[in-house]
């Protein structure tokens, strides 16, 4: 009931006309970059940091809110008509989606995707509001040894879950945590690898970073590699979903939200585990397993409803511990940091209204999203037309504006040149970037929580294991580095 | 690659001495961190080089390094070069709207764009739009540069 009483509480504050406004230039936004290929959410609240600060943090988190589920439901779009995802979450929405839009049943494809989209949008928003709370009451008897073993925990899943193999991850995720190191140490004010350069005391900006690896990086790649045009099926007409196509979405539907929102909640970053997922159970579960890949609904429906289930799961971790574990819950971590805000257990007691009303706010969210996909998909379709020297010479406007906004200096711009050309190499040599930026947020904590952890108890590292609870998380952590090795050794010799 | 991740190591582990230890109670002080990060770079530099060599050594598809060798378009990554150095030489010399014009319009050639009129054209409105958008409707300060007495 205390739940509930809050829930409308956060209502009260998300349905004000100005709390709408906001919500809905963040779903148009989403919307938008999640259909353009090249840029996605991480990137867009990265870019929207310096003119976000100028409105109260309510309002700014209801739209970095409304661009991370909007840009779910756009990613969608140019998966089924371009054969390209828009977004990495959407990637394998592109194998029978697009071959849903080659027979002419684009229209079908979208609205399975719009429609699952907001049923599992809606059921991971309820998750979110019933888990945060008791998450909360757990989150309070944390102290730094269990803070410290939580983010550990964070590191071994992220790195070995993103990513082809283990190794490029643990590279990714040890690139993030050099840079995390470059400034003023937080315990003792030693300034580390400024290499004398004042403009690096305070650290390398988080939007610094995900603008150079996202935009400049993805920029160079692509025009490095030059895929061939996409062509855009056109959508004809508006045909409704029939009969059959109704019968056969529900359940993936629903089987996606039941999957994406709790993979979305553990450490292992983003969207595209629980989608894969999702497709392979449909494809397991499906009577005709040879339709997929080959125009199957359910290959359409599952994982865009996991997709976004996966998103509200993201934000458990993250209001309620402090925990990032996509891009672009790490940047909103760092937008909270920006506005002296800690999320984590006391924020629910300290800022009710900013935390329900964000959540609320999702609700209403997720209703736009549907009124605006699911009639004006082929409008947003257009939006493929822009051709990719503007499309791409755009994003560099944006990433310098953004970039130099940032501080007023140039120095920054030069720097997110520099991690652009880092983060072509890394794409280059198939190394994934999401690692890198999670640990560039998390490694500074967790060194503080570390040092903490062994102020409290006098330098005795055993601290770790002798709480029950953090003595759990990093035998679990041991678990996810050791456990596929061993699996992969003992499989090894019964192949041959 | 096994190369760059151990130098990057290397170079973490000699900028170690310039940090200075802190005279705290710290058990573990603003060098243990960097210790850590340095190891584990090195650790894993080590080890991506012995999988590349056995890989090389067993079969040429093993999973452990399939470097995409997709031949390199020099002549875009040539222009990109360019766009970026030069808006960020021209970004506090001549104003945010030049560099970034002549930023979009370089990048334009890097994706083989075959109109360079309607590119420049987008580029000067875009960059200008953005320029009055951002610096008088939102209020960020943005280099005006040469134009500061027209804009």
């Amino acid at each position: 009931m205390e739940t509930l009483s809050a829930l409308l509480q956060g209502f009260s504050v998300a349905l004000q006309p100005t709390s709408l406004f906001w919500a809905f230039v963040g779903v148009v936004l989403g919307t938008i970059v999640g259909i353009l290929p090249g840029i996605g959410p991480a990137l867009t609240v990265a870019l929207l940091l310096p003119v976000t600060f100028q409105l109260d943090p309510v309002y700014a988190f209801i739209i970095f809110a409304g661009i991370y589920y909007g840009a779910m439901y756009g990613g969608s779009t140019t998966s089924i008509l371009m054969n390209t995802p828009g977004e990495s979450g959407s990637m394998i929405t592109a194998i029978d989606g697009h071959a849903m839009a080659r027979q002419g049943r684009a229209s079908a494809a979208l609205a399975t995707a719009a429609i699952g989209s907001f049923v599992a949008g809606t059921i991971g928003t309820m998750g979110l509001t019933f888990v945060a709370p008791v998450m909360v009451e757990f989150a309070l008897t944390f102290g730094p040894a269990e803070y410290f073993a939580v983010i550990v925990l964070g590191f071994t899943t992220i790195s070995a879950v993103l990513g082809n193999t283990p190794l490029r991850g643990l590279v990714s995720l040890f690139f993030g945590l050099a840079l995390g190191l470059v400034g003023i140490d937080l315990q003792t004010g030693q300034a580390r690898y400024t290499l004398g350069i004042p403009q690096l005391l305070d650290g390398i900006d988080v939007v610094v970073v995900v603008v150079g690896l996202f935009a400049v990086g993805e920029t160079l790649y692509v025009a490095a590699t030059q895929h061939e045009e996409g062509t855009i099926a056109k959508v004809k007409g508006w045909t409704w979903m029939s009969r059959s196509d109704w019968r056969r979405s529900w359940k993936p539907w629903l089987r996606g939200a039941v999957i994406g929102f709790p993979i979305g909640g553990l450490p292992v970053g983003g969207a595209e585990i629980p989608t894969f997922l999702s497709y392979w159970l449909e494809k397991r579960l499906s009577k005709n397993p040879e339709e997929f890949g080959k125009g199957a609904i359910e290959g359409v429906a599952g994982p865009e409803a996991a997709n976004n289930a996966s998103t509200a799961g993201v934000l458990v971790p993250l209001l309620t511990l402090g925990l990032p574990t996509s891009a672009t819950a790490a940047i909103m971590l760092a937008a909270f940091q920006e506005y002296n805000l800690q999320p984590g257990p006391l924020l629910f007691a300290s800022n009710p209204e900013l935390v329900w009303g964000l959540i609320a706010s999702l609700f209403v969210g997720n209703f736009m999203l549907l009124a605006l996909n699911l009639p004006l998909a082929p409008l947003w379709a257009r939006l493929l037309e822009i051709p990719q020297p503007l499309l791409y010479g755009g994003i560099l406007v944006f990433s310098t504006l953004g970039t130099y906004s940032l501080n007023n200096s140039a120095f920054d711009v030069g720097l997110m040149f520099l991690i652009g050309i880092a983060g072509f190499f890394m794409r280059r040599w198939d190394i994934p970037v999401a690692p890198a930026i999670i640990a560039m947020i998390l490694g500074p904590m967790a060194e503080q929580q570390l040092r903490r952890a062994l102020a409290i108890s006098q330098g005795d590292a055993t601290v770790f294991f002798r709480h029950p609870l953090s003595a759990t998380l990093i035998a679990l952590a041991g678990l996810v580095v050791m456990v596929p090795p061993v699996l992969r050794w003992i499989r090894r010799p019964r192949q041959r | 690659m096994a190369g760059v991740v151990v130098a990057l190591g290397v170079f973490l582990l000699l900028g170690i001495s310039d940090i200075p230890l802190g005279a705290g109670y710290d058990r573990i002080g603003p060098r243990f961190f960097p210790y850590a990060v340095a190891a584990g770079l090195i650790l894993l530099g080590g080890m991506l080089g012995i999988s590349t060599f056995r890989v090389k050594n067993t079969t040429p598809k093993a999973s452990e390094l399939s470097t995409p060798s997709a031949p390199l378009n020099w002549v875009s990554l040539g222009y990109l070069t360019l766009a970026l150095l030069l808006s960020l030489a021209l970004l506090n010399r001549a104003g945010f709207v030049v560099a970034c014009s002549a930023q979009f319009w370089l990048a334009a050639r890097a994706f083989h764009s075959k109109r360079p009129v309607r590119d420049a054209i987008v580029a000067v409105v875009l960059s200008t739009v953005v320029y009055f958008a951002f610096s008088h409707l939102l209020g960020l300060t943005l280099p005006a540069g040469i134009l500061e007495r027209i804009l």
